[in-house]
């Protein structure tokens, strides 16, 4: 995830896009898609060239989305029932996007964010640690990437387990 | 040329149970054998019928080719076994103490030595609940994971091995979400 230049799913979830807004005039910015930015010009910029806008403090942005108050209540209330895959677009990779806004924000911000993030992860935990012992594929059309990784990792060792403890049943005698 | 990724980050459970092979064990041998020596360490004579302690796969071995009988360790029989299910039961909230490669032990011997121990469908059914208990409460220990720590006392090998890919990753993904509170 995160910084890692390599990662792919870094690469991923930096491409999505957050509303910023303009706060000077940046002469022939808009090259490939005509005309200048003036003051206060909304636009939609994908998170690699929004980092370094925000970062030189070009422009303003608003937290998206994904992440806004409707979705944080609806988090608070039942954070198994929230499907965080659809609120990325396909992929979902909403805890990488999080994480970068989140680097982006003040303190105060970031760490409400960190800890709205934190909690989610946390209850839909129980999704990936039931998997050793009920059916797969209750919820996970729902998890968003990072889930789903650890999904199956637990999934993959459950199963692995279970073969070693019931093989060489027969083998040895 | 990397690995797959189950082999990255755990043992796999044959693995645990090569380790777990070399405790030693006490046998009731049927053939004579000198003092010889192996690598891990120089076992015998064995006299029979006088008993001797030799390593789980050597035992293995020699009880599948019909020349000793195997003595249980002291906590595969049925009332220690019944004794740490209640203990399970009793205790929402702790591990019983049980031997810390008892799952690889006890599978080695039930497959090898069934007619050595007794009742062994009983002692496979306890093991099982057993297994079940235990791994009910580490579900509920997993929910209290938080990037810094996770404290489940007593668990055996193979359930550490079981969780661990997932905890691990679990982790790491915690940290990274929550660096931020502490900048």
């Amino acid at each position: 995830m995160e910084n890692d230049y390599f990662s792919v799913e870094a690469i991923l979830a930096e491409n999505q896009k957050i509303q910023c807004t303009f706060k000077h005039e940046i002469p022939n910015m808009g090259h490939l898609g005509g005309g200048t930015e003036r003051e206060r010009t909304k636009l939609q910029l994908p998170m690699w060239l929004a980092y370094v806008i925000i970062y030189s403090d070009w422009a303003e942005f608003n937290i998206p989305q994904p992440f806004g108050l409707k979705v944080r209540n609806a988090l608070k209330a039942e954070a198994t029932s929230v499907r965080l895959s659809n609120l990325v677009g396909a992929g979902g990779m909403w805890y990488g996007f999080g994480k970068m806004i989140m680097d982006m924000l003040s303190d105060e911000q970031a760490s409400e964010m960190s800890e709205m993030m934190t909690k989610a992860f946390k209850d839909a935990q129980h999704f990936a640690a039931i998997g050793p012992g009920g059916a797969g594929g209750s919820g996970s059309d729902g998890l968003d990437a990072t889930e789903r990784e650890i999904f199956t990792l637990a999934q993959a060792s459950a199963k692995r387990m279970k073969k070693w403890h019931e093989e060489s049943d027969k083998a040895k005698q | 040329m990397a690995l797959p990724v189950h082999l990255r980050d755990s043992v796999t459970p044959q693995e645990l149970e090569m380790i777990a092979c070399q405790q030693l064990i006490e046998i009731v041998p049927l053939i004579a054998m000198e003092k010889t020596a192996f690598i891990s360490g120089a076992y015998g004579p064995l006299r029979p019928p006088s008993k001797a302690k030799l390593p789980l796969w050597m035992a293995v071995n020699l009880k599948l080719k019909k020349k000793c009988h195997i003595i249980a360790p002291d906590w595969l029989n049925v009332e220690h076994l019944q004794d740490r299910l209640a203990q399970e039961v009793a205790k929402p909230d702790a591990f019983s103490d049980l031997p810390f490669r008892f799952s690889e032990i006890s599978k080695v011997l039930l497959d090898v030595a069934s007619d050595d121990l007794e009742n062994p469908d009983q002692l496979r059914s306890l093991l099982k609940d057993l297994r079940e208990a235990r791994q009910a409460k580490s579900r509920e220990g997993l929910k209290h994971l938080d990037h810094s720590e996770l404290g489940l006392t007593g668990l055996s090998s193979m359930e550490i091995n079981e969780i661990r890919p997932f905890f691990v990753q679990s982790m790491n993904v915690l940290t990274k979400i929550a660096r931020s509170s502490e900048t």
